[in-house]
């Protein structure tokens, strides 16, 4: 799960967007059993995708970016619905962060 | 207020099956549940019992994602058990998520299967920064997890009840669901107990000398609760749920009723925590007679709490017989499959219904030659055919806690 089903060069923190939404794609259909959601579907409402989901998203998103969140990072998510705000958050993240 | 209670559905996690016919059948031809403990890696290879009373068939699961995320093995017991046990009643889901229904539900610990996963990362060698405990760990394992996964479940929006007492777990769960109902707090309780595969509970039954050490190269002739070489407990694991309703709630909506919860008692021996004690357990039984509105003459037959321990058997023995007398038929159910720990209140209770309905006083298994100590009661040795209207089933939990459930055929 998680870090372990990265590609070497996928290991970066600086992921382009195509990679991070297929990283994200292979968690959501692995981890939390839901193929191909769209990538502006409400997860909640179309995916019964819950707050344990999401602070469960969070600990994969660390594990992606190899580098933990703070908490105000992590509150910053709490407004999330869709997984291209996932992609959003992500990038974001990264681009705080130094380079490996 | 103050309503008669009935059982309209049940279903068992037993290490002796999972359907009627199947535990009916083990009963009646004194096939034994028990079988070689398996290896954990952690614990087995230094405990000197090595049975246990196993759930060694494959259960077909198909429950959601969104329900198996906060489930740990134990809940997954609890909710299959509870699934089945509202179907069995035909309850619709418009009652079920009324507010009209609650849980009463229980385990010994929660799941300890996820707690070992936890104090894994805790106290293992591995960098716990990004692999602490996940979100779900505490929902799994937490000791009320078997009862608000059911709720998740099946929508149930009434009372919970998570009775954590050990061997009384889920006798209390029924004892306190009966009580809901018969008082007008709720109109049906789905009662009763899981508890998953764990070496730990036989670790500490074994350090206290309690465990069955002699049999572990012939597992199926142990427990011997009664007998004069019964040498201690069997660990066992499984579920249990009954759905409990106000008879007038299932009698208009045609329910099929399989028995009446007539009474409940529940004490403590004040004292000790470990010893059994006979004042304690005649206190109790005598309680559940009041409770029930019976007397000792009218108990046909026992569903003794027996765990095969030196002491226990006989001190529940002569409290038997200082409270019944000889007249009913005592059985040890425990010798079929184990302790089945926090669900033996509950699968007791279904087996006694069962059995009710069939007539049928099945024999402690492996009860050979009785401990003159223990003999003063009417030990069932052999299957009887016998009528049974009243039923007692007792348990008795470390910590001093006792229960009585009375129970009574349906359309007696």
């Amino acid at each position: 799960m998680g870090s372990d089903i990265l590609s070497e060069e996928e290991e970066s923190i600086h992921m382009t967007r195509s990679q991070i939404t297929t990283h994200l794609l292979r968690i959501f259909s692995e981890r939390f059993e839901i193929d191909d959601p769209g990538l502006d579907d409400d997860l909640r409402e179309v995916y019964e995708f819950d707050s344990i989901d999401a602070i469960e998203m969070l600990r994969e998103i660390e594990l992606m970016l190899d580098s933990e969140l703070t908490r105000d990072e992590k509150k910053q998510a709490m407004g999330i619905s869709t997984l291209n705000q996932i992609i959003d958050y992500i990038e974001a993240l990264a681009v705080a962060r130094p380079a490996n | 207020m103050n309503r008669r209670v009935v059982i309209t559905g049940c279903a068992a996690i037993t290490p002796i099956g999972n359907t009627r016919s199947e535990i009916v059948r083990h009963l009646t031809e004194g096939i034994s549940g028990v079988s070689a403990m398996r290896p954990d890696n952690l614990l087995t290879e230094h405990i000197h019992s090595k049975v246990f009373g196993s759930v060694d068939y494959a259960i077909d699961y198909d429950f959601k994602r969104q329900y198996r995320k906060t489930m740990g093995p134990v809940a997954y017991y609890a909710c299959q058990a509870a699934k089945e046990a509202i179907a069995d009643a035909g309850l619709e889901e418009n009652f079920v998520t009324s507010g009209r229904m609650g849980v009463a539900f229980g385990s010994t610990h929660g799941s300890p299967t996820v707690q070992r996963n936890i104090y894994r990362t805790f106290f293992g060698d591995s960098d716990a920064k990004l692999s602490s405990i996940g979100a779900v760990d505490y929902l799994k394992s937490m000791v009320h997890t078997t009862a608000v996964n059911i709720t998740k479940m099946f929508g149930i929006t009434g009372r919970v009840i998570s009775s954590s007492t050990a061997c009384t777990t889920s006798s209390q769960s029924i004892g306190y669901g009966f009580e809901a109902v018969k008082f007008g707090l709720q109109d049906a309780m789905l009662c009763g107990g899981a508890d998953e595969y764990d070496t730990t509970t036989v670790a500490v039954f074994d350090n206290l000398l309690a465990c069955s050490t002699d049999f572990n190269a012939t597992p199926h002739l142990t427990p011997r609760p009664f007998d004069v070489r019964r040498d201690g407990l069997v660990v066992g694991e499984g579920a249990g749920a009954v759905i409990l309703e106000d008879f007038e709630t299932a009698r208009k909506r045609g329910a099929r009723i399989l028995a009446e919860v007539l009474g409940f008692a529940c004490n403590n021996n004040g004292g000790d925590l470990i010893l059994p004690n006979m004042d304690g357990i005649e206190q109790t039984i005598r309680l559940g007679l009041d409770s029930a509105h019976v007397a000792a003459d009218d108990i046909d037959w026992v569903s003794a709490h027996a765990t095969a321990t030196k002491m226990g058997d006989v001190i529940e023995a002569q409290a038997m017989a200082r409270t019944y007398g000889a007249k009913p038929w005592v059985t040890a159910l425990k010798s079929y499959m184990g302790h089945t720990m926090g669900s033996c209140g509950a699968i007791e209770t279904i087996l006694s219904m069962y059995l009710m309905q069939d007539g049928l006083v099945p024999p402690t298994l492996n009860l050979e030659a009785v401990d003159k100590r223990c003999a003063m009661v009417r030990h069932a040795q052999h299957l009887i055919e016998h009528p049974i209207r009243t039923v007692a089933v007792q348990n008795f939990a470390f910590g001093g806690v006792n229960t009585c459930l009375i129970l009574r055929k349906a359309g007696s």
